[in-house]
């Protein structure tokens, strides 16, 4: 798939969210639903890869990029992470005198609290995909209350799922 | 953003404290993830473009690498037994993740005025996304224009 097309779609994300994982319901929908360039399943992974290690919660779509496109994706993925960033500046230089306004803030409050919700919505076809059992929904589970109520990095939580998953091999 | 404060303002005088408070708060309004709008600001304030660009790859590309990286070792040992069995339990977490992620978006904002408001909101957003009524881009453009009309509480001061 053309790189180029892949970054366009990206941004279309990213350009309409106000968090890192807030883009996750467009990506998912343009990825997964509509163009099928993607499984669940790729898309759980893309967000493990990009939360293991350190950086930017965006750093998923680096790694959507890459399922779809090697390389070349992945850099059309990074790409799109860093467009908005800079959209910054011309804020800094025309629009500063907005950022209190108690309407823009409203907008972007109710946007975000809709991302978050349409977050929580995308979540329930990639849980179908993952829980083939009690062990994954436990894992899950466990991860779930892992970041909501401890300071625990995220990289443990990924390397406590693979553990979890090896584990049943090991103990036979 | 504490860290970079620290280390652009208190330590090297690179910015003034102002800058930082701008650079702050238009990132909480910017697309996008909010620490590379907040590095885009001050690279740009102590450098220019170039320094925007650079501040925000700094951030984004060794991350990236690791990314990339790992995906190829994915694709690499997708195959074998072991790691296919590492990457179910993986992908499971990430379940785990992704609904904190939406739960901790929504309980950040969803406060004070905006409880009730935001609340149903969260009702409206996933009813109309499960029963396949709007696009999530038209429920993020919708919630905007209602947000808008709704308004937020007076100012909260930015971090200086």
């Amino acid at each position: 798939m053309n790189p180029l097309l892949i970054y366009l779609l990206l941004v279309k994300a990213t350009l309409t969210s106000f968090s890192g994982m807030g883009s996750l319901p467009i990506v998912r929908e343009e990825f997964v639903v509509q163009r099928h360039l993607i499984t669940d399943r790729q898309l759980s992974t893309a967000v493990a890869v990009g939360r293991a290690g350190p950086g930017p919660h965006g750093l998923y779509m680096v790694a959507i990029g890459y399922f779809i496109a090697g390389i070349p994706g992945a850099a059309a993925g990074c790409a799109a992470l860093m467009t908005p960033a800079f959209l910054i500046v011309p804020l800094l230089l025309y629009l500063g005198r907005y950022r209190e306004n108690q309407h823009v803030r409203g907008a972007i409050r109710a946007i975000t609290i809709a991302a978050g919700s349409l977050v929580l919505s995308a979540v329930v076809p990639l849980a179908q995909d993952a829980w083939a059992g009690p062990l994954p929904i436990a894992v899950s589970l466990l991860s779930f209350a892992a970041l909501m109520f401890t300071k625990l990095d995220t990289f443990w939580i990924v390397a406590f799922g693979a553990l979890a998953g090896i584990a049943p091999l090991w103990i036979g | 953003m504490a860290a970079l404060q620290r280390e652009l303002v208190d330590k090297r005088g690179w910015l003034t404290a102002e800058q930082h408070g701008l650079a702050y708060g238009l990132a909480r309004v910017t697309p996008g993830t909010n620490i590379l709008a907040y590095c885009a600001a001050t690279g740009w304030m102590i450098a220019g473009w170039l320094g925007s660009l650079l501040a925000v790859s700094g951030v984004v590309v060794p991350s990236a690498l690791l990314a990339i990286w790992m995906c190829s070792a994915y694709e690499t040992y997708g195959a074998h037994l072991s790691f296919r069995a590492a990457m179910s339990g993986v992908v499971a977490a990430a379940v785990g993740m992704m609904a904190s992620s939406g739960v901790s978006i929504i309980r950040a904002r969803a406060r004070g005025r905006w409880l009730l408001p935001g609340l149903l909101f969260v009702a409206a957003s996933i009813a109309a996304m499960r029963l396949g009524l709007l696009s999530p881009l038209k429920i993020l453009l919708l919630a905007g224009v209602l947000g808008a009309f709704y308004g937020d509480a007076p100012v909260d001061k930015v971090a200086t």
